[in-house]
């Protein structure tokens, strides 16, 4: 017992305890790092599917997704079985009873079928049809045929989406355009041309100096007519391309359900258990690259996140831009140019301080200032005849980078100024001994030898910007854009756009969605993607810091 | 010109290479370029930095209107046509856009007055009186007017007024519509003295008083039959007011369940009209004092508040609520406002918001607001005026009042934000159909007459509550684990577990939200009792580790190096994390009967949500812990190393040192670490989103959600109008974050810089 008493004073259980604290913090990082792993890589590895004889003689078909004791019950186990057929079933779940599963087999004929709605379809492929005539019957027979003709359904429904997306959209975009030319000048007065004057006999406005937008008039009315027939021979091709689409796939369910399934609605095509090792990797690294290049699914819970990346890269490359001359010009004034003096710490404190207030006044702000103010004025200035439809005077991808700009500056401008103090003053002494002003040292001695610590600075930004989404939500960001800002259409960069965000594609499929169990796995692909880009950016920033300052280190010696 | 680096003056190498060779343009330019540099960094830096302290300006600047005083303007007085004095009752009106007003005058005509410039509409004169004059006018729903007659009749009129545009210019036409009148007392043809009236989905109800104390109802119930046409049944009764003095006011409510008659001696009496057929007296209360007689009642907006005028000038404001105890409903006064010196006239409601206004026949009108209970402008009508009937224009923004010439006069009305004072943001408030003051927040709701309630009190206590949880959670573990870190762990490991630290605070509060959202909320749900035995259960397992640790052979204990017991102790708190969940379903099996839910219920009577303030604690108490920790350790490990040496060399153990000598001198940033802690928490938005259910309630427990001010402002600004209040009070919530966050921010940096000239003396 004195041995314990004495332990205890010396404190040696403290330290422990201390220990504890440090190890339990560790554990929960590595746990939640460990937890997004496991569910956002697994998500995509195909799972066999189980056929399970139930005792009440039915049987249910599906893939096991998880397996819990029953509450109250000990010893007692029951299975998640995601049983898909969302549109024969009603819903995607079932959970049964362990106890009453008589028999389970894994059949290799069980096909999963990815579609363009409604979720996958699991069963076995019955029949394929042409024309509601059947072509090829059993499941063998079935799927050969199938795979002759699925390429060519695939093209064509990769077409009508080319002729919606492509062609049809840019004859929207420009009849937009004409119409936004004709308001403009409806508002300087001119409503209608020449032509129509003279042929309706329409009095003629007294026309001030020269008649500049009559004749443009009729020239635009006869684009917009011509667009007009683009757009319904565009129609007549898919009107085309649709009736040719009549093959279709019979895939029989459990307890005798059935799904007449038209081939072009299939996105693709697996059999789980009959897949190797190999097979089923080269499907995981084909589901990767649908996820990280294809448009979303089903109110975002299935296809890919591209729209939603590239929403976040480029957000934070205008955000980038903005924030790097202007968080580089405030830390040089601040170290280089201005008299230290308590007005300087004054403002260094505030800048600090700026780090610390939360995310979401930022964003107020942005809503207040650059999205009211800024953006309204800019609409009636330049976009008058767009109004009462707001063009920069709502949320948009401009206003969501800026106010992200000026969340992050302080983080700019502390590591500048990190790096800037951190420059031996000999290094300056020498350049002004050799007779270069303040503007050539400053350019071509403080700068170089500073841009390691602005780049870290910068790169923490972007981690930091990449991973915020409060502020996003009030100035721009959408569940579902439905143009990026960046297209082949005049003037590509579209900055009054709104855009799709990671984060935010986290908290809306997460929380917003109407089917939060089908989307979760989703959910945590997503947040392991989000989380890879901003660890990823955060252990490069740090990296290069150390770097940094080991080499000053050695300099300062 | 060449010339020597001698007259450059600033020197160069003492044996050039090749001799300098500058133009002295190319000199100037240099040196203007310099300047011009210095001008452009210091004017640039100079913008940031006052942009940077533009935020809490424009903030503010739309947070300003708030708080602006209501205005009123006197616009003129319009006295066209003759001197024809107006009907009693509400014979007063004006379409929305304040261009043309109307009248009802006594002797049966609508008559126009334009109030902005352009025609005057012709009178009309109200078809079917033969002789009869126009006694009395009540207002009855949106447009509608029911005039009452010197011969016993009832004449319903619908005021429209057709706006068209031509050349951009807006003209307004009056199209009154008379429906067929209605013979209330054919047997003796009183007048009717005052009218209320009231549709429902079922019918309507007309009240009409003929006599001192003589009632009729009317009702009129439509019968739809599934076939053929629909056919109506009329009925009228007699009722009398069981009061000693005479009927001066009458109100029916919109849905014609309540009818309220106040007396000349200064009561309300309350009939129940749900049964149609028997009207009954609920309750007869004074509501003057000294019994003044009531002279005028009126509804706000939705029907659910009365407002009270007497001779004395007093107004207030009723609503039949329950009683607290007892339970039984009672008309009980929420306000008292700033009176009248003479009796009130005129009660009129806006038609937009919880305001209303009053008159005075002495020309005195005051504009009021029901959920504030402030009187907010005092407006005074010209010289000698005598007043009749007061209107409230549809928008809210003017008002009307007609004297007894007949004459109107018009004051416009700015009073964007009425229903913000600082006591409806940050006080209680008696909102309509509570039955005491209280603190809510409910910023829409279904209808027009919804009644804003914009209390930011939830919203506080809901961020500082959870704030509190999160730093119960985190402020011991990240203070204990800096202090493992800065004093005991061994140098090389400690450039592993900073790292990790920092990639713990870059992580995302989407993430953690996310997670903690769908993932920790079902899975803590399951081990409640397992959460709150962990901070016994872990230390002793780490203690018994210890004891373990001192009972194996030395040779086996020198091969870990000293300060890595944090490794070693990872997979002891996994151990204890188990120990600690099994313990806690044995607990919740033994002694909370199975399931500590109903046991939560019935023995403290706290409900469980699923996302609940224990969830959101844990969540961003992550989210807090590695702002804490790097502070923290950052301080500790600037503690000047002699002082350690100091301590070890008289003898103390490194416990000691840390304790009693480390941890006193770092307290400052201690401090400081955990008030930067506060300040994340505190604007920590995604988190509180995703893991709370966002009910504004008002409770500690921890085991019930919460509404923070940041979630409510990310949730809530999407919807709301620009401009209007609710955008302009989730901008003064912004302004209350970024002034706690500034504040708490900015001493804690002091703190912090005094901390470090206070080493520098060490």
């Amino acid at each position: 017992m004195r041995g314990a008493g004495r332990l205890w004073r010396s404190g040696e259980p403290f330290i422990w305890l201390t220990g504890g604290a440090l190890a339990l913090a560790l554990l929960l990082v590595a746990g939640l790092v460990g937890l997004i792993l496991v569910n956002g890589l697994g998500f995509f590895w195909p799972k066999d599917v189980v056929r399970l004889a139930l005792a009440d003689g039915t049987t249910r078909t599906g893939q096991i997704v998880e397996r819990e004791p029953v509450p109250g019950k000990a010893g007692q186990f029951r299975i998640k079985l995601k049983v898909a057929n969302r549109d024969l079933y009603g819903a995607d779940f079932q959970w049964l009873e362990e106890g009453q599963v008589l028999r389970r087999e894994y059949p290799g004929d069980a096909v999963v079928i990815e579609r363009v709605e409604w979720g996958p379809l699991i069963g076995v492929v019955k029949e394929l049809r042409e024309g509601g005539k059947p072509v090829a019957a059993g499941p063998a027979a079935g799927w050969a045929e199938m795979a002759k003709r699925l390429p060519e359904a695939t093209r064509i429904r990769r077409e009508i989406r080319g002729i919606e997306k492509g062609e049809i959209g840019r004859i929207n975009f420009e009849q937009e355009k004409i119409r936004l030319k004709l308001r403009r000048l409806e508002l300087r007065g001119v409503t209608a041309g020449p032509e129509a004057v003279r042929a309706e006999g329409l009095p003629r406005r007294p026309s001030r100096g020269e008649p500049r937008g009559e004749d443009r008039v009729d020239a635009l009315q006869r684009e917009m007519a011509d667009l007009q027939a683009r757009y319904t021979e565009q129609e007549g091709r898919l009107a085309a391309l649709r009736a040719r689409q009549t093959v279709s796939v019979l895939v029989a369910a459990d307890d005798g359900k059935e799904k007449d399934l038209p081939l072009v609605q299939v996105v693709n095509v697996y059999f789980p258990n009959a897949m190797g090792v190999a097979a089923k990797a080269g499907h995981y690294l084909g589901k990767v690259w649908e996820f990280v290049a294809d448009d979303p699914r089903e109110s975002n819970t299935e296809g890919g996140v591209f729209p939603a990346i590239f929403g976040t890269v480029m957000m934070v490359m205008i955000m980038s831009l903005m924030v790097t001359p202007l968080g580089v010009l405030a830390a040089f004034y601040l170290r280089e140019y201005a008299k230290q003096g308590p007005f300087v710490s004054l403002v260094r404190i505030a800048v600090n301080n700026l780090a610390g207030v939360p995310s979401i006044v930022f964003g107020v702000f942005g809503v207040g200032f650059f999205i009211y103010f800024v953006g309204g004025t800019v609409d009636r200035l330049l976009f008058a005849e767009a109004l009462p439809t707001p063009t920069f005077g709502t949320g948009g991808i401009l206003w969501a980078s800026l106010t992200l700009a000026l969340l992050t500056v302080p983080v700019v401008i502390v590591a500048t100024e990190e790096g800037l103090a951190a420059i031996p003053m000999g290094a300056r002494e020498a350049s002004y001994a050799v007779g270069a002003t303040k503007l050539e040292t400053t350019v071509r001695v403080v700068l170089p030898a500073v841009m390691p610590s602005i780049l870290t600075g910068l790169i923490l930004a972007m981690a930091r910007a990449a991973g915020e989404v409060a502020p996003l939500m009030i100035t721009g960001v959408v569940k579902l854009a439905p143009a990026l800002p960046l297209d082949s259409f005049w003037p590509f960069v579209h900055l009054d756009r709104k855009f799709m965000h990671l984060g935010f594609h986290i908290y809306d499929v997460g929380f917003q969605s109407p089917n939060v169990d089908a989307a979760r796995p989703m959910v945590f692909v997503t947040t392991l993607l989000l989380l890879a880009i901003v660890v990823l950016l955060n252990l490069f920033a740090i990296g290069l810091r150390n770097r940094l300052r080991r080499k000053y280190a050695v300099a300062a010696v | 010109m060449a010339i020597s680096t001698q007259t450059l003056g600033a020197g160069g190498p003492a044996t050039p290479a090749r001799p300098l060779a500058a133009s002295r343009r190319r000199t100037r330019r240099r040196l203007l370029a310099d300047r011009a540099a210095a001008r452009l960094v210091a004017g640039g830096g100079v913008i940031i930095i006052a942009s940077i302290l533009a935020i809490l300006v424009v903030i503010a600047g739309e947070v300003y209107p708030l708080f602006t005083k209501p205005t009123g303007s006197f616009l003129g007085r319009h006295a066209a046509g003759g001197v024809r004095a107006p009907a009693a009752g509400d014979s007063l009106g004006v379409e929305e856009y304040r261009e043309v007003a109307y009248r009802i005058t006594g002797d049966g005509a609508i008559e126009f007055v334009t109030l902005k410039e352009g025609p005057v509409p012709s009178p009309v004169p109200v078809p079917g009186l033969d002789g009869a004059s126009i006694t009395t006018v009540a207002s009855a729903g949106n447009r509608g007017l029911l005039l009452g007659t010197s011969d016993g009749r009832t004449i319903p009129v619908e005021m429209r007024f057709d706006v068209a545009f031509r050349d951009g210019r807006r003209s307004v036409t009056p199209q009154p519509e008379f429906k067929e009148a209605a013979l209330l007392d054919p047997a003796r043809k009183r007048p009717i003295r005052r009218v209320a009236f009231a549709s429902t989905g079922g019918g309507a109800v007309t009240i009409a008083q003929v006599g001192r104390r003589e009632l009729l109802v009317e009702t009129v119930v439509e019968k739809r039959a599934l076939i053929g046409e629909s056919r109506t049944e009329r009925s009228v009764q007699a009722l009398t007011a069981e009061t000693e003095g005479e009927i001066t006011a009458l109100r029916l409510d919109g849905r014609a369940e309540d009818l309220f008659v106040g007396t000349s001696s200064g009561q309300v009496l309350r009939y129940d009209l749900r049964e149609r057929e028997t009207p009954k007296l609920l309750e007869a209360v004074g509501v003057s004092a000294a019994g003044a007689p009531v002279t005028a009642l009126g509804f706000l907006i939705g029907d659910r508040t009365l407002v009270a005028g007497d001779e004395g000038g007093a107004v207030s404001t009723w609503q039949v609520i329950p009683r607290p105890v007892g339970g039984e409903r009672r008309l009980t006064r929420v306000y008292r406002f700033q009176g009248h010196s003479g009796p009130v006239i005129a009660i009129t409601a806006s038609k937009r918001d919880k305001g209303f206004a009053t008159a005075d026949a002495s020309g005195q009108v005051q504009v009021h607001y029901g959920t504030s209970g402030k009187t907010l402008l005092s407006l005074k009508a010209e010289e000698g005026v005598q007043l009749r009937a007061i209107d409230f224009a549809p928008k809210a923004d003017g008002l009307l009042a007609v004297d007894a010439h007949g004459a109107i006069s018009h004051w416009g009305v700015d009073n964007a934000h009425p229903e913000v004072t600082l006591r409806t943001v940050f006080g209680k408030v008696w909102y309509e159909g509570y039955s005491e003051p209280a603190y809510v927040w409910q910023s829409t709701g279904g209808t027009d007459d919804f009644e804003a309630k914009l209390s930011l009190t939830p919203l506080i206590y809901g961020t500082l509550k959870g704030t509190f949880y999160a730093l119960l959670f985190a402020v011991p573990l990240a203070l204990l684990a800096a202090l493992y870190v800065s004093e005991f762990m061994h140098p090389n490991v400690k450039g592993y577990v900073k790292p990790v630290v920092e990639i713990m605070a870059a992580l995302p509060s989407v993430v953690l939200g996310f997670l903690a959202g769908l993932w920790l909320a079902p899975m803590v749900e399951r081990v409640v009792p397992g959460v709150f035995l962990m901070p016994l259960v872990l230390p002793s397992c780490i203690l018994l580790a210890l004891l373990g640790w001192r009972r194996l052979p030395v040779a086996l204990r020198n091969r870990v190096k000293p300060g890595t017991e944090a490794l070693l102790l990872v997979p002891v708190t996994v151990l204890g994390l188990w120990v600690a969940f099994a313990l806690g379903g044995l607990v919740e099996a033994a002694l909370l009967g199975g399931s500590y839910q109903t046991w939560l219920l019935s023995a403290l009577g706290l409900t469980y949500d699923q996302r609940n303030s224990l969830v959101v604690g844990i969540a961003m108490g992550f989210a807090v812990i590695p702002i804490i920790f790097t502070i923290a350790e950052d301080s500790l490990a600037n503690v000047p190393q002699h002082l350690r040496a100091g301590s070890l060399a008289l003898g103390a153990t490194r416990w000691q040192t840390a304790l009693r000598i480390v941890l006193p001198t770092a307290s400052p940033g201690i401090f400081s670490a955990i008030m930067i802690g506060f300040g994340r928490a505190v604007g920590e938005t995604m988190i509180v989103l995703m893991a709370t259910g966002n009910t504004p309630v008002m409770d500690w427990s921890i085991f019930n959600g919460f509404r923070a001010l940041s979630a409510n402002i990310a949730v809530e600004l999407p919807e709301a109008p620009e401009g209007g209040t609710l955008f302009r009070v989730l901008f003064l919530a912004a302004f209350l974050l970024f002034c706690l966050t500034f504040v708490v921010n900015t001493a804690a940096e002091l703190v912090r810089l005094r901390l470090r000239r206070k080493y520098r003396y060490l």
